[in-house]
């Protein structure tokens, strides 16, 4: 089974995608496909298949996201807690994902045909050698896709990525290129792995579960949440529409909370290079006063010093990850 | 061909939002009748028992008004199979400033300390909870001397405000209240991570010694609440809202329709759907 499942909406199915796209659509959709286990045992098969069934199920989603116009898709695959299964399910859900990864790379023509780019974010190094390397290879042989984009939360947990995201702000700050002072809201959302995304618009959770399960808990502050209560593997195309149906109906109130919020961060912000200002002129001019608008060209100043030291930190950090991915898929090649 | 689809989309919009509207102005009255519905129709079956019942039930209502409902309070809490030891109530509708929301939450704030919740915070995303701290707090202490009587002493609350801690009443405190605001939430994420950086800025630490269980330890430090089990969205908007994005990982979530008018009965029904839900963390 491949990536993205070939084939046309039926005419009742697509006279409805034209009538919900007349309204406003999420271009980012993220789901939680929980219920596989559950799955498999209702269906009397074992729970294998119930996983494969998944898989399968996500290929087709995928294709009804293209045909809804959403180009973006992130799903959480493994999480870290997984690894607490038994040994044998583990075991199992790894060669599920090599299998998977290595049918990615001998899709390569479809993939580009359709220019699907695809991420997968969590520590990879939690992971078995030879599946970090079939994703790696499959990471960046589809990097430079820019249509649609698949990310794969593989190895991942919300909390995990955040205390990452610090960790690599201590690391700018070890290296000299920011100041714990350039610390923001924005400045952690760029180190996230996400980084290169928007924020999703639209967090699908199935099988009646109505929690997050540690799945991307800084980015979907004000997304749409929509729990239904279908397991992944019997997930339908109605299914789909009913969740972007709650998607339009949340849709003003979602993007003034929005509003709200962007407003409050750029506050935020200006707040924080002010006071930061005012301690570089207590320390430089010894208590003498200082006009407003000297002060104001040092907030300019001070402003555009940040920005740059900010910019200069992300890119070495976006270096890193790509050379991290680079090593591990030349890796491929010699072994 | 388009404008016959935007019509369609426009009268499926406004059909939905009239369904929603009807759902929640239902839902609003319906409970309490098919709740009484429910109690005649088993009485009926089991009339001979039922009978025995009624006498005691007379004698007690003559006792007064408010032990019979304390000690209601008190049964449904020893009846459910499990309790959250924080439960967060998030305010998501469009919210004037009026009188009436106060009172609403401060029932279903008193709600919870009658059952024996330790932790209750009180969210809403433009901070209007949080500018009016000193109103609820009020409203809250109205409301539990109505539902609790003479007794309400015993549960006094803690109320957080700007990080400056003020003991209201009595220090013998069962349940705590905090009001919270976005500013409890990505900022404070973003304070504990300035923090650690300026550690490693000043050679106190290193990089790699950052991690989950120290960021988490830190945002505990500062919030001083344990993550909520439980959250009670009100309102038709499905969104966290920006409500404590950390602390969330493994909460449940359910909804009210409208924390207007809320009944005790709605209350207590989202917490036995809470209490029978099982949670595999991970496995």
């Amino acid at each position: 089974m491949s990536w993205i499942r070939e084939g046309e909406l039926s005419l009742l199915e697509r006279l409805s995608a034209n009538i919900l796209k007349a309204g406003p659509m999420p271009k980012h959709v993220a789901f939680i496909m929980d219920g596989n286990r559950r799955y498999a045992r209702k269906k009397h098969v074992e729970r294998q298949k119930g996983h494969t069934q998944g898989f399968d199920k996500l290929a087709e989603a995928l294709r009804w996201c293209l045909n809804l116009g959403i180009h973006e898709v992130t799903v959480y695959a493994f999480s870290i807690e997984n690894f607490k299964r038994s040994k044998e399910e583990v075991n199992g859900l790894m060669e599920l994902a090599k299998e998977k990864f290595l049918r990615l790379l001998d899709e390569q023509e479809n993939l580009e045909k359709h220019g699907v780019c695809i991420r997968v974010l969590g520590d990879l190094t939690l992971l078995p050698e030879d599946l970090q390397h079939v994703i790696a290879k499959a990471v960046v042989s589809t990097r430079a896709h820019t249509k649609c984009f698949l990310n794969v939360c593989f190895a991942y947990t919300s909390r995990y990525e955040i205390a990452n995201a610090v960790r690599e702000m201590a690391w700018g700050a070890e290296q000299g290129l920011i100041k714990s002072s350039d610390v923001s809201e924005a400045l952690l959302s760029q180190c996230l792995y996400t980084s290169n995304s928007p924020n999703p618009d639209l967090l699908i959770r199935t099988s009646g579960e109505v929690r997050l399960s540690d799945f991307l808990l800084w980015q979907t502050s004000h997304s749409c949440i929509v729990f239904q209560s279908v397991l992944w593997p019997e997930y339908s195309f109605w299914n789909l529409c009913e969740a972007v149906l709650q998607y339009q109906l949340n849709y003003r109130s979602i993007q003034k909370a929005r509003e709200l919020h962007k407003e409050a961060e750029t506050a935020q912000q200006l707040e924080s290079d002010r006071s930061c200002v005012a301690e570089l002129l207590r320390q430089g001019r010894n208590g003498k006063p200082i006009d407003a608008h000297s002060r104001h060209s040092a907030l300019l100043s001070y402003t555009a010093g940040r920005e740059e030291r900010v910019s200069r930190f992300l890119s070495a950090l976006q270096q890193k990850r790509d050379n991290f991915f680079e090593q591990m898929s030349s890796l491929t090649a010699v072994a | 061909m388009a404008l016959v689809y935007e019509f369609v989309w426009r009268v499926l919009h406004v059909v939905l939002q009239l369904q929603r509207a009807a759902v929640s102005w239902f839902q609003a009255r319906a409970w309490k009748r098919t709740w009484l519905l429910w109690r005649r129709a088993a009485g009926a079956v089991l009339l001979p028992a039922a009978l025995g019942l009624a006498a005691q039930r007379r004698m007690g209502a003559g006792a007064g008004r408010r032990p019979g409902r304390r000690c209601r309070l008190l049964a449904d809490g020893k009846a459910l199979e499990k309790l959250p030891l924080h439960v967060g109530l998030l305010v998501t509708e469009e919210s004037e400033e009026e009188e009436a929301q106060f009172t609403d939450i401060a029932n279903v704030v008193v709600w919870c300390m009658a059952l024996g919740i330790s932790y209750v915070s009180v969210y809403d995303n433009q901070g209007v909870f949080k500018r009016n701290n000193s109103r609820l707090m009020e409203e809250i202490a109205k409301q539990q001397k109505e539902h609790l009587g003479s007794e309400s002493c015993k549960y006094s609350s803690e109320f957080l405000n700007n990080g400056m801690e003020t003991q209201e009443q009595m220090s013998r405190c069962h349940t705590v209240v905090k009001v919270l605001s976005p500013d409890d939430g990505k900022l404070s994420i973003v304070q504990a991570a300035q923090q650690l950086c300026k550690a490693v800025e000043q050679k106190q630490s290193t990089s790699k010694d950052i991690n989950v269980t120290v960021l988490d330890s830190l945002l505990r430090e500062s919030k001083n609440i344990p993550d909520p089990e439980l959250v009670l969205k009100f309102g038709p908007v499905e969104s966290t809202l920006g409500f404590l994005p950390w602390h969330i990982r493994l909460t449940e979530f359910i909804s009210l329709p409208s924390h207007k008018d809320v009944t005790y009965d709605d209350f207590l029904h989202t917490l036995q759907r809470y209490a029978s839900c099982e949670q595999r963390l991970g496995k």
